[in-house]
C-alpha cells in the first residue's frame, strides 16, 4: 500500500452496521502487517469509539469512516452525521483509561461542521518479516 | 409448496370463514395447512447457526400472524403474504440478537483452530503472529482468518446480573486467580473510574485490569494467566460490551 492511502466508508448509525467499521479497520490492519494483538487492540477501540458516538442503539443518521494509511500507521476518523446531534461526544474516566491503554493517540471532538467526531491512531510497532 | 384446485378452492373459502367468524377451529385449520410453508422458510435461514427447531418456532409465529392479519377480499394470495410476513419474523430474530448471531460452524472451528496456532506462532517467533503468518500456518486466506476472528467476538450479551456461564475453551483459570488477586491494587480506583467494574466476574476484572491498567498485551496476558490469547480477546471485549450495556441502561 502506497503511503497516504485512503479508504472510505459510510453505515447507517446502527450497532449492526458499525461492526462494518471493525471489519474494515482488521482488514487494513492486516494489510498494514500489524500483529494480532494489535489488531485485536484496534477492534477494541473501534468498538469504544463507535459507541461514545452512537451508543448501544440505533440512531438516526450515518457514519461517514476516513481510514488513512500511512506505511506503518493506521489513522482513522469517524465523523457522525446525525438528524439529532445537539449533545457533544464525551469520553468517561474509563473509556479514555481503556483507549490510552489500546491506541497511540485518540480525540474525540465535534468538527468545524458541528458534527460529533472521533479520530484515532494505531501503529505498528514491529518490524515486518523481510 | 403446492394445492391442488380443491385444496385452493377449500382454503380460500377457509378463510373467507374465518374473516367473518374468527373461529379457533378454522384458525388451526389454516396454520395447519400452511406449516410446511413455515418450515420451508426456516430452513432457508437454518446456515446462520441457530437450531433450525428454533427457527421453525419463530416462523409459525409468523405464520400465525399472518393467518391473523390475513385479509381474503384484498385479492393477494396467502402465500405471498404469509412469505412476507414469516421471512420479517425471522428476520427480526435475527435482528434482535444485534450482532451477536452465532457463526457458521466452519468459522467457529477455524477460530478454535486459530487459537491454537497463534500460541505455537507466538512461541515459535518470539512475538505477536500478524495476520498473514497466521493466514499461511492454518492455510485460509487472511480474509478468512480476519471472518474467524469476527466470529469469536460474536459474543451473546449476558445480563450482568446474571453470573456469567463456563466460558473457558478447556483453559482452566481458576488456578491462577489467587495469585493475581494479590496484585490487585488500585482496586479502589478503578471502582471509582466504572462502579460497574465490580459486577463483573474475577476472571474478567483481572484482565481488564491486566490489559488497561497494567498495559500487559493481550499475549503477555494469555502468558501470565495460562490460557490463550484469543479467550483472552474475546473476554476482554464480551467485558466491555457488558459494561457499555450496563452504562447506557443506568
Amino acid at each position: 500500500m502506497a503511503a497516504r492511502d485512503e479508504v472510505r466508508l459510510a453505515v447507517p448509525a446502527t450497532p449492526e452496521f458499525l461492526r462494518l467499521a471493525r471489519v474494515t479497520a482488521s482488514g487494513i490492519a492486516s494489510r498494514l502487517g500489524f500483529t494480532i494483538d494489535e489488531v485485536e487492540d484496534l477492534r477494541l477501540a473501534i468498538d469504544e469509539l463507535c459507541f461514545v458516538l452512537v451508543g448501544n442503539k440505533d440512531r438516526d443518521g450515518s457514519v461517514e469512516l476516513h481510514y488513512r494509511i500511512d506505511r506503518d500507521q493506521l489513522d482513522v476518523e469517524g465523523v457522525g452525521r446525525f438528524d439529532d446531534d445537539e449533545t457533544d461526544p464525551m469520553l468517561t474516566a474509563f473509556s479514555r483509561q481503556i483507549l490510552g491503554a489500546l491506541l497511540d493517540d485518540y480525540d474525540v471532538y465535534r468538527n468545524h461542521g458541528g458534527h460529533s467526531c472521533f479520530r484515532l491512531t494505531k501503529r505498528r510497532h514491529t518490524e515486518p518479516e523481510p | 409448496m403446492t394445492f391442488d384446485a380443491d385444496q385452493r378452492e377449500d382454503l380460500r373459502r377457509k378463510f373467507a370463514e374465518y374473516a367473518e367468524t374468527r373461529s379457533p377451529a378454522t384458525r388451526d385449520h389454516l396454520v395447519e395447512a400452511h406449516l410446511g410453508l413455515a418450515e420451508y422458510l426456516a430452513r432457508r435461514f437454518s446456515n446462520r447457526g441457530e437450531p433450525l427447531d428454533d427457527l421453525v418456532q419463530v416462523a409459525s409465529v409468523g405464520l400465525l400472524k399472518a393467518v391473523d392479519r390475513f385479509d381474503p377480499e384484498r385479492g393477494v394470495e396467502f402465500s405471498t403474504y404469509a412469505t412476507h410476513t414469516i421471512v420479517g419474523e425471522l428476520k427480526r430474530h435475527f435482528r434482535d440478537k444485534g450482532w451477536a448471531v452465532r457463526a457458521p460452524r466452519r468459522m467457529q472451528e477455524l477460530y478454535l483452530r486459530l487459537g491454537k496456532i497463534v500460541s505455537s506462532l507466538s512461541q515459535e517467533l518470539g512475538r505477536s503472529p500478524t495476520i498473514p503468518e497466521l493466514a499461511s500456518e492454518a492455510q485460509v486466506s487472511e480474509e478468512e482468518v480476519l471472518e474467524a476472528l469476527e466470529a469469536g467476538q460474536a459474543y451473546r450479551f449476558a445480563s450482568l446480573d446474571a453470573p456469567s456461564p463456563g466460558d473457558d475453551d478447556g483453559d482452566s483459570m481458576s488456578s491462577h486467580l489467587g495469585e493475581e488477586d494479590a496484585g490487585m491494587i488500585d482496586a479502589e480506583h478503578r471502582v471509582a473510574l466504572s462502579p460497574l467494574l465490580a459486577q463483573l466476574p474475577q476472571r474478567e476484572q483481572t484482565i481488564l485490569h491486566l490489559r488497561f491498567f497494567e498495559g500487559m498485551t493481550q499475549s503477555e496476558i494469555a502468558g501470565r494467566l495460562g490460557i490463550s490469547q484469543m479467550h483472552v480477546s474475546r473476554l476482554l471485549a464480551r467485558s466491555l460490551a457488558q459494561l457499555r450495556d450496563a452504562a447506557e441502561s443506568t
